[in-house]
């Protein structure tokens, strides 16, 4: 299968997943390029996959651990006793009635991804770790406005209109993790006039380009939008017909009378932006042809729920929904479903083993993806049994990693571990690995077949995206798809009766009139060519009960969340003497999360064309307080870990804030563990242990606490 | 004269160093088996300026290919006559087979751009990827670009369009063959 030319597939380097084009000579890859069909940018995450593709850590072969977890001994074993040792546990786990307490720790590329199929069908749970990222804006939009869930749903930029607004909450756009044509979109616009406001505490890339950066204390974002929405209303500037046709009856009289003392004055003495500039972009916001607005860190920095809510009030009452440069509704790629269709185990029934026994604080819990949400905890209530890991990295994705990897390590009954088997599907070793009994080795994504359904991609709305294998995977490489089918054969062999992976996309594609060789010969990509606007007028509505917008949250009146709270987050307000500073973590568009594909690639570790290590960003007033020169090497400590790292002494960052860069610190591959980087997941507590700073209802934890720093 | 060249608008480089990654593996110069951070060559690197103090703040980056200077010190400083300014399009080139790994260019070179093969004892740069104009095709640096802030054209006609678009080319930064706007 030596292929050569230019051959459409999509890129794996981040969620984002762009089309790609990719070069191949004679069965090496040689360039990649973003897919003209599909926006034509790749980012140099994208331009750096040949550096994963051929790395000296690939793993090759299947290993079983033969030390202890944790101590990183295994040996080689094949396929067959791999797969012997995973289904007769996951059998026995199976008919002593604990199906529910497996969970595979994976990022579905699709709604219909085979291994989320597999544990429908089997009965465990899926954890997409997204309460990391960004469940609270899925609940919110899904509560507000109805519809179907998707991760990531910017504006769409290419859509703004000359003096649409652009702002970006705690959101790193050109960080390419949405889609890799954002950046040229963003540009372009404000080329044509729109502004660009950066709200952040942070002065990030984003932020050199804009109009307008406003440095706001973290989490107070959900006070900045009310302090607009007030002035909004009380000034009469909010788009009235819009509220009149499209609002709930009731729903804005309620939001009027909870907003009255809701003043930028007040909500200023919160969010520390003086009641002038939130006045300032509340009018320049209401005058405007289109306000899009996007945000990740400013819903991951705490209270996320009652941002997201806030965010869409403020969308609905100026009219920016599913307008040009608004927010857009996604819609679904009419795929026809591969009978039959599995139902998954009841959330309700089996489904509440999170984060402690404790029922009923999470009786609201209304984030569909996440039944598993803390492994560690689960491990140590006994809910959680057995788990495997795909193209994920807990061991250092999970906030308190330490606590992970003492769960992990918990001994249990009978001389085993607490955690029965820890399974792990592997491009290189990663941290996850070293705690697993099983290490089995994936394909990259240049070696596999995927179909890429989402209801919402950035260029034309919903659509498909074919992955497609472009060179030969080394060794015994086999991609987890194909295992989890063939798991599935063995143990749920009603769903599976399909040949394989391809056979199984071509059922789906049937519904399009299409299969995986015609999606191939058109190029890789389909959609309907436009993502369309105001598309609930023709659907008699939005997909709520009511078909209209509910800015009021009813069932959630006696959480107190029926409208947004403009509190601060609940980790800043405690031990704020001991930990003067608000640790705030940011990204780059070098690395995704802490995953080996960025972390263990040379080319984007490397100085020149990526980032080698993560000093902390410390602001100049604060650090000549404390005695603090730029370059020394400092103790970052919170109430629950110590780091020691390198201080930037800079002026970009809030003074009473701490900037990390996400994701360092793997002490595993040839190049992930140089340097000095390190994880703020050490400093970050564990949901466990802090459970009444979590956002139980929306579903979003916290990715931030308070530090103290010393010489 | 003719002279080829790069314009780089400063309003739209964010410092991502996609072209930096692009162009390296189109000119072949990563050992994707073997690599180390910090150890691989490189044609294009970002700069950047931060100014001002909080929340008053400015930062600017932009890429450096070889400015294909108008007087080359690195012409005249090889003695073995493998560098050269070729007439046609006014890109600096090094003849690899006649280049006998004196380093002499790198020492003369004012920008830092030229980089050297221990294992195989010779100097390469940035070449315009001259290959690919001669086929129609424009260097992968302004092909790649994310934000399209990278534009590749006769230094005139660049400079002219970029005035007659209201922009401002940057004399301090644009005093060789590259172009800077804002």
């Amino acid at each position: 299968m030596k292929k050569t030319g230019w051959i459409p597939t999509a890129c794996y380097q981040c969620k984002a997943e762009c089309a790609v084009l990719v070069r191949v000579e004679d069965g090496k890859i040689k360039e990649i390029r973003g897919n003209p069909r599909h926006g034509g940018k790749a980012c140099v995450k994208a331009m750096a996959g040949i550096s994963l593709e051929y790395a000296q850590d690939r793993l090759t072969y299947p290993l079983k651990r033969v030390g202890k977890r944790g101590e990183g001994k295994f040996e080689r074993i094949s396929w067959d006793e791999a797969l012997e040792i995973i289904t007769t546990k996951l059998k026995a786990l199976k008919d002593r009635g604990e199906a529910h307490k497996l969970t595979a720790n994976f990022f579905p590329h699709s709604i219909t991804d085979p291994k989320w199929r597999f544990l429908n069908a089997y009965g465990g749970f899926i954890n997409t770790a997204l309460p990391h990222c960004d469940s609270a804006k899925i609940v919110a939009f899904i509560k507000t406005m109805g519809g179907v869930p998707n991760h990531h749903i910017p504006p769409a930029w290419l859509a703004v209109p000359k003096d649409g607004m652009m702002i970006l909450v705690g959101r790193h756009a050109f960080g390419g993790m949405d889609d890799a044509t954002i950046p040229r979109d963003v540009l372009d616009a404000k080329g044509r006039g729109a502004k660009l406001v950066v709200i952040d505490p942070l002065f990030t890339a984003d932020a050199a380009k804009a109009d307008w950066w406003i440095p706001i204390k973290p989490s107070g974002d959900t006070a900045f939008f009310l302090g607009m929405i007030h002035h909004i209303i009380a000034n009469d500037l909010y788009d009235k017909e819009f509220v009149n046709d499209w609002v709930r009856e009731g729903d804005f009289d309620k939001l009027r009378a909870y907003i009255a003392d809701k003043t930028p004055e007040a909500m200023s003495k919160i969010c520390d932006v003086p009641a002038a500039t939130i006045k300032k972009l509340a009018e320049d916001c209401a005058k405007a042809p289109s306000v899009g607005v996007d945000s990740f860190k400013g819903i991951m920095l705490g209270r996320a729920l009652d941002f997201g809510h806030a965010w869409t009030i403020f969308l609905a009452i100026t009219g920016n929904i599913d307008n040009p440069g608004g927010q857009p509704l996604p819609d679904v790629t009419p795929l026809a479903p591969v009978e039959p269709v599995p139902q998954g185990p009841d959330l309700h029934e089996l489904g509440w083993h999170r984060t402690g026994p404790d029922k009923e604080t999470f009786a609201k819990y209304s984030f569909i993806m996440e039944p598993t949400w803390y492994e560690s905890q689960a491990i140590k209530n006994g809910d959680l049994k057995v788990l495997i890991a795909a193209e994920a990295n807990p061991a250092l994705t999970e906030m308190g990693q330490e606590e992970w990897q003492k769960a992990v390590c918990m001994p249990g009954e009978n001389g085993e571990y607490q955690l029965e088997l820890l399974v792990t599907y592997e491009i290189m070793p990663s941290e996850t690995s070293r705690y697993a009994d099983i290490v089995l080795p994936d394909k990259s994504y240049f070696e596999r077949w995927e179909l890429l359904y989402m209801p919402w991609w950035y260029n034309f709305g919903q659509g498909i995206i074919l992955r497609q294998p472009v060179v030969e995977a080394p060794g015994e490489c086999r991609h987890s798809n194909e295992v989890f089918i063939e798991i599935g054969k063995r143990l749920t062999p009603e769903y599976f009766q399909f040949k394989d992976d391809v056979a199984y996309y071509d059922i789906q594609l049937a519904g399009l009139g299409l299969s995986v060789e015609k999606l191939q010969e058109m190029g890789g990509v389909w959609s309907p060519g436009t993502m369309g606007f105001r598309k609930y007028k023709k659907r008699g509505g939005f997909g709520t009960p009511s078909k209209k917008l509910h800015l009021y949250w009813e069932d959630l009146e006696e959480m107190n969340q029926a409208l947004p709270r403009p509190g601060l987050a609940s980790e800043y307000g405690v031990d704020e003497d001991k930990y003067p500073f608000i640790l705030v973590s940011y990204r780059s568009i070098f690395h995704a999360g802490a995953g080996q594909w960025t972390h263990n690639n040379p080319q984007l570790r490397d100085r020149v064309s990526g980032l080698y290590e993560n000093p902390i960003l410390v602001n100049r007033t604060a650090a000549e307080k404390i005695g603090i020169d730029d370059g020394d090497v400092v103790t970052l400590s919170s109430r629950t870990g110590r780091v020691k790292v390198r201080a930037k002494v800079t002026e970009r960052i809030r003074p009473d804030c701490i900037g990390i860069l996400h994701g360092f610190g793997s002490t595993v591959g040839r190049v992930a563990s140089m340097g000095e980087g390190v994880s703020d997941n050490i400093l970050i507590p564990d949901a466990g242990s802090a459970l009444e700073w979590q956002d139980v209802v929306g579903g979003e934890a916290h990715v931030s606490c308070r530090v103290q720093i010393e010489k | 004269m003719k002279q080829l060249s790069l314009m780089i608008d400063l309003e739209r480089c964010i410092g991502c160093k996609t072209c930096i990654v692009a162009c390296r593996n189109y000119h072949e110069l990563v050992d994707y088996e073997g690599a180390m951070p910090n150890q691989i060559p490189y044609y294009l690197r970002v700069e950047s300026k931060r100014e001002g103090t909080y929340p008053d703040l400015s930062l600017t980056t932009w890429v450096v290919p070889c400015l294909h200077c108008i007087k080359a010190p690195c012409v005249e400083a090889c003695q073995a006559n493998a560098i050269t300014k070729d007439l046609e399009t006014g890109i600096v080139r090094i003849d690899a087979e006649k280049c006998l790994g004196s380093k002499d260019c790198i020492e003369a070179c004012p920008y830092d751009v030229i980089q050297f093969n221990e294992k195989e004892n010779f100097a390469h740069k940035c070449d315009m990827c001259f290959d690919r104009i001669h086929a129609g095709e424009i260097p992968v640096c302004a092909e790649v670009c994310l934000t399209n802030a990278i534009t590749f054209g006769e230094r005139e006609l660049l400079k002219q369009r970029a005035v007659d678009d209201g922009r401002n080319v940057v004399k301090a930064m644009s005093t060789q063959s590259i172009l800077y706007i804002r």
